[in-house]
């Protein structure tokens, strides 16, 4: 076998190892997301009713964390993929930058929705535009959006995967900004309830939140792991239809 | 009870979401497999 033949099937041996694993996480991942809303519904005790105006609502809490951590984990990938896109020219960068644009857009929905389902009952209204949090965490989701939805509109090349790598790179400053506004400028949204010496977090909400928190792990990486995939075939066709456009075939 | 109803519905909601996206992911990927195999073989049928 001559090395062209080699690297094919190291190529697809890699593919076959992707698709298994995607779809393991995929699985796992969603089997745990599952599991989680189930603990947390029936099984993980009530908050206090004097601390909380809609103390059945908090339980939400164990979709909405583990969602925010997911997409804070896809807007990270989707830093590095656009740093190696932009700076080395990195094919597997676009994809990590194409499938991760994807994740966050999905994470960063959920985290908002089920948010503003949670505000809605807590505070009486949905959203609030003076918190910082919020705001912020709303402007990464938005630009996971223009994203998505720029990249569908515009035909591939050079110019603008540089264009969108770019917003990648800089919209990244959003990510430490939402991770610290809590503890810079509490308005509404709670603040830290782990990794803080305030934390006040019971050890079986704890043990419910770690399983969503695992769970939702394995979901976002099992959706970048078939989002990397898929972006690679697409590409693949895409160069296999200019090739018979060229040769006329 | 109202308010577990309207948790639960949140809830189901969601992971429906998840699941019909996950489950969109998935389709995507088999139907570029399959389009892609079918053009490579053309591909090489007409090479032969």
């Amino acid at each position: 076998m001559g090395d062209s033949g080699r690297q094919i099937g190291i190529v697809q041996s890699l593919a076959s190892l992707m698709r298994g694993w995607g779809t393991l996480l995929l699985m796992s991942g969603f089997a745990g997301a599952g599991l989680t809303l189930w603990l947390g519904l029936l099984w993980a005790p009530s908050v206090s009713i004097d601390a909380f105006e809609a103390p059945v609502a908090q339980k939400i809490f164990y979709w909405h964390v583990p969602s925010a951590w997911a997409a804070m984990i896809a807007f990270t990938l989707l830093f590095i993929g656009s740093l190696a896109w932009f700076f080395k020219r990195r094919e597997w960068g676009w994809n990590l930058h194409v499938a991760s644009a994807e994740a966050s857009l999905a994470f960063g929905m959920m985290a908002v929705w089920s948010g503003c389902i949670w505000g809605a009952a807590e505070w009486g209204v949905p959203w609030d535009w003076t918190d910082v949090r919020l705001n912020t965490f709303a402007l990464l989701t938005l630009l996971a959006i223009f994203l998505v939805l720029g990249r569908k509109s515009q035909p591939d090349g050079i110019e603008t995967r540089d264009t969108f790598a770019t917003f990648g790179i800089y919209g990244f400053i959003l990510v430490p900004l939402t991770y610290f506004a809590t503890r810079f400028w509490q308005i509404r949204h709670p603040g830290p309830v782990i990794a803080t010496s305030e934390g006040s977090l019971n050890s079986d909400m704890g043990m419910v939140l770690a399983i969503g928190a695992i769970s939702f792990t394995m979901l976002v990486l099992g959706h970048i792991i078939c989002g990397i995939r898929l972006t690679k075939m697409e590409s693949r066709l895409l160069d296999i239809q200019d090739t018979i456009d060229k040769e006329g075939i | 009870m109202e308010d577990t109803i309207y948790l639960a519905v949140a809830y189901i909601g969601m992971l429906t979401g998840l699941a019909i996206w996950t489950w969109t992911v998935l389709s995507r990927s088999n139907n570029l497999e399959a389009r892609l195999a079918a053009v490579e073989a053309s591909l090489n049928n007409s090479e032969e």
